[in-house]
């Protein structure tokens, strides 16, 4: 199936989803989700449990219909176009669905069949999303007695039997050991260069935050953020923690006097005298960075390390997850607890 | 120290809403039973025979609803706690598995008593129309039920420990438990009176099964008796029995109950296609379709669910099928042979009702387990989903699925009917019987598959929708039974014939004119039955896919 089947463009955004609304009677699923990806492009979606992900997708496949609101992918509606999306979707459920005393190739010739796939292109193209997510050698193999880690891969070469443009992939690093999570964003990795593009759901999100270009997070049905990792990062706060190394922990006293000073006099300052490290948040610009640097050298203070720590996908995740808390500044990682302003790890 | 597995084995079933249900239905179904055959006559028999009839249906009925509705409360117990996964952190802890069996059997027990417990005010109402000895009836009666709830529950829990999914347990158990209660009284209907020792094998054999002991404590008499005293001590026999297989299944699930049960590798998926070509041919040779061979890729034309439903039953690969055919073709002649060799001694007739017996057994043994878990399989692993994501429609699946049993089916009836063309051959005048029984098999292959599918359907998971459509079918072809069993005294002709209308193997035996069966005009009416509940069935399955494919 080429591109232009799916009525695709690269120029035009692939996936559309608008004022997107479900409701099952009072309890609202998804409220009001509007986010759009291009080609190419991962998107990573995450959410506490009960966040409305897996409703989001199962919109997105036509499992679905949503209450209000609109979703396109390519030039098909979800609800209308059903037909079309599942020739321009692969889907892959949290749950593999396994099928007894069958083997793997069979598996997936009654997919690729199911699909509709002429069978001289079907054996051709088994083998080649065998090839592509390393599952050739378990091609005899029976579905049912497959590790989890296999059963996964086994998962994304069928959604790629016939060459969706779009994989939505729900949970796919579940339950898999490190290998086997290396060997899946590897292999996502992969499909997005080869022009594939993916929705991917997880809670490890130290995986998610190495593959994803763009990630949504979701709470309570509701899109709280959306956009790059290092935008929501920023999102997350609109203060920096910046990190100051010192030649020894001597020195932490005086730096954090002249730290005060120049930020603010109730700044909260963490110290971490094993590494001889000060770290603080604060949302000067860089300019007024640089004078503080400067000041502390001038102030006779040996500073080796000046620098800003990245907010981590994580950090932001727990942000938006707690509610009690939304905004809370992440605490960087090596505080352990907080004395007078002074935090000491 | 109390057994913990006792309270969650037996509390979290009774929280269920479908156990209220369920005791809901069973005092309201014993109560019928009762209230069918109370004397709304104002004058009293002093003989009591009047109560004795009430008190003889209850027996019957009670009996079937255990052996109907009690197996699948075990036969899923241990499978499902293994697939779970709380199989393992159940041996992993202190209890043992001495004591994991008992709070298990305990559970069933719980269960089964109060299934019985809720029986006793329609027994009440027996014991008050007089009649009825407290302890030569009434006791008796409940004393051989207690039996058979004990033999049913550890036969289960055993067929639970191997079994690996929870349809194949409640499969496997059904099917024992029809073998042991139904088809161990059909040899004694053909050797009794005999001077063989095969007399004093089927004499002996029928004591397995309870009715055989019912209708002996109920003053029934045995199973088709043709006149000769029976002297044997059924009930004494079944006790015996009875104890010795409680004993064994107990004994036998203990040992099971450790890690063999987990410690088993993986299929390594060894291909003949990869090894040499000497081991390829001879694997050719010996079983004629290598089932170790690499299947092709799905043809043509062809649905692919079909295929993908033979390739992933148990018993669903060509290698399988073709050995079932091959039993049930060589089956078929032999019975035919006997027939011709001994036609002086049993009747072609006879021969025939064996043969359709065996057959629509035959059929309402295996077409649930077919077909229950056509829909509610693919609800239960998740694979749904996956197949709505196809580009195929609904009905192709629903009928890629179908097709999968109904060529089953065909196969196997047409396995068996050699016996019948050599009978038609042997005595021409058969000819018009001959046809009609296929039609009735034909008739009732179809309502079964229907029946199953519609039920299952109906369920997200397979071992209540296996459980459900064993029941149903089972209670078509056997409540019936019942009522035929109290043919002349309390049911007269009419009442008989009414209630085998509904009932497939009635018509097909009333067709080859056994014995019992040749009295009653069941045909074309029920032909009719079939067709209607065929249709409503087959209604019921497309709304209820339709239903659950719709987006949410």
């Amino acid at each position: 199936m080429s591109r232009k089947d799916g009525g695709m463009n690269s120029e035009k955004p692939v996936v559309v989803i608008e004022h997107l609304t479900k409701r099952y009677g009072n309890f609202t699923a998804l409220d009001d989700l509007t986010l759009t990806m291009s080609a190419g492009q991962i998107l990573g979606l995450i959410g506490p449990n009960g966040a409305g992900k897996t409703t989001a997708i199962k919109i997105l496949v036509g499992l679905a219909r949503p209450t209000s609101g609109t979703a396109r992918i390519g030039d098909a509606d979800c609800v209308s176009d059903a037909r079309r999306i599942k020739h321009l979707v692969g889907y892959m459920p949290d749950r593999f669905g396994s099928y007894d005393n069958m083997r793997v190739r069979e598996y997936l010739d009654f997919f690729g069949a199911a699909f509709g796939i002429p069978r001289r292109k079907r054996i051709a193209r088994i083998d080649e999303v065998m090839e592509t997510t390393g599952t050739t050698y378990m091609r005899d193999r029976f579905v049912e007695t497959l590790s989890h880690g296999m059963q996964q891969r086994v998962g994304v070469a069928r959604t790629l039997l016939h060459d969706p443009q779009v994989l939505i992939l729900d949970e796919p690093a579940n339950g898999l050991d490190p290998q086997a999570r290396i060997e899946m964003r590897d292999l996502l990795i992969r499909l997005a260069k080869l022009g594939k593009t993916l929705m991917v759901t997880s809670h490890i999100l130290s995986e998610l935050s190495r593959i994803c270009d763009h990630v949504a997070i979701l709470t309570h049905g509701k899109l709280r953020a959306f956009g790059t990792v290092e935008e929501i990062g920023r999102m997350v706060s609109q203060q920096r923690t910046i990190e100051v190394q010192l030649t020894s922990v001597e020195q932490i006293a005086a730096a954090s006097e002249v730290i005060r000073r120049m930020i603010e006099t109730d700044a909260e300052l963490i110290a971490s005298p094993e590494e001889s490290a000060l770290r603080f948040r604060t949302a000067l610009p860089e300019a007024q960075l640089g004078d503080l640097l400067t000041e502390l050298v001038r102030s006779g203070i040996r500073v080796t390390q000046f620098r800003e720590l990245q907010t981590d996908l994580e950090e932001a995740f727990l942000s938006f997850a707690r509610p009690t808390m939304p905004n809370k500044p992440p605490q960087p990682a090596g505080a352990v607890a907080a004395v007078g302003g002074i935090a000491h790890g | 120290m109390a057994n913990p597995l006792v309270q969650r084995e037996l509390i979290t079933a009774l929280r269920q809403k479908r156990m209220l249900l369920l005791q809901c239905g069973l005092s309201a179904a014993f109560a019928l039973l009762v209230i069918i055959r109370w004397p709304t006559d104002p004058r009293m028999a002093l003989s009591g025979t009047r109560s004795q009839e009430v008190f003889r249906l209850f027996g019957y009925g009670l009996l079937s609803v255990l052996l109907l509705m009690l197996p699948v409360f075990p036969a899923t117990s241990i499978v499902r706690e293994r697939n779970s996964g709380t199989l393992a952190l159940l041996l992993n802890t202190p209890l043992g598995s001495w004591r994991i069996f008992w709070g298990k059997l305990l559970g069933v027990l719980g269960l089964a008593g109060l299934m019985l417990v809720l029986s006793l005010p329609a027994a009440s109402a027996c014991y008050a129309l007089g009649g009825i000895s407290l302890r030569d009836d009434l006791l008796a009666v409940y004393l051989l039920l207690a039996l058979v709830v004990l033999q049913l529950s550890t036969l289960g829990l055993l067929v639970s420990t191997y079994a690996t999914t929870t349809d194949a347990a409640v499969r496997w158990t059904y099917g024992l438990v029809l073998m042991s209660s139904v088809l161990t009284l059909g040899p004694h209907q053909f050797f009794q009176g005999t001077e063989t020792y095969l007399a004093d094998v089927s004499d002996w054999l029928r004591c397995v099964s309870p009715f055989a002991s019912l209708m002996s404590l109920t003053g029934t008499g045995d199973v088709g008796a043709v006149g000769l005293v029976s002297t044997s001590d059924v009930p004494g026999r079944f006790v015996l029995i009875s104890l010795v297989l409680t004993a064994i299944y107990s004994a036998w699930t203990i040992s099971r109950l450790n890690h063999t049960i987990f410690d088993q590798a993986r299929e390594a998926g060894v291909i003949s296609n990869d090894q040499s070509l000497g081991t390829q041919l001879l694997r050719r040779l010996v079983f004629l379709v290598d089932p170790q061979r690499r299947s092709r890729a799905i043809g043509p034309f062809v649905n692919p669910v079909m295929v993908k439903e033979f390739r992933c039953r148990r018993f669903g690969r060509l290698h399988w099928l073709l050995r079932l055919i091959a039993i049930c073709a060589v089956l078929s002649l032999g019975l035919t042979y006997v027939a011709v060799t001994g036609t002086v001694d049993w009747g072609v007739d006879t021969i025939g009702g064996i043969m359709v017996l065996m057959q629509v057994a035959l059929l309402v043994l295996i077409t649930p387990s077919l077909a229950s878990g056509l829909i509610s399989t693919e609800r239960e692993s998740g694979g749904w989903p996956l197949l709505q994501m196809t580009s195929m429609s609904v009905l192709s699946i629903l009928w890629g699925k179908l097709l999968s049993v109904l060529l089953t089916l065909l196969l196997v009836l047409c396995a068996t009917l050699p016996g019948y063309l050599v009978m038609v051959y042997i005595e021409p005048g058969l000819t018009l019987q001959v046809q009609r029984v296929v039609i009735c098999l034909l008739a009732t292959a179809g309502f079964a598959m229907l029946l199953s599918a519609a039920i299952g359907s109906l369920f997200h998971r397979t071992a209540p929708a296996t459980a459900a459509s064993y029941a149903a079918l089972l209670a078509v072809c056997g409540a019936p039974l019942l009522v035929w069993l109290g043919r002349d005294a309390p049911f007269g002709h009419d009442a008989v014939e009414n209630a085998l209308l509904i009932n497939p193997i009635a018509a097909a035996l009333s067709v080859i004119r056994l014995s019992g069966f040749r009295d009653y005009q069941l045909i074309p009416g029920n032909w009719w039955f079939l067709g209607i509940s065929s249709a409503v069935s087959l209604l019921v399955l497309v709304v209820q896919t339709r239903r659950i494919s719709r987006p949410q």
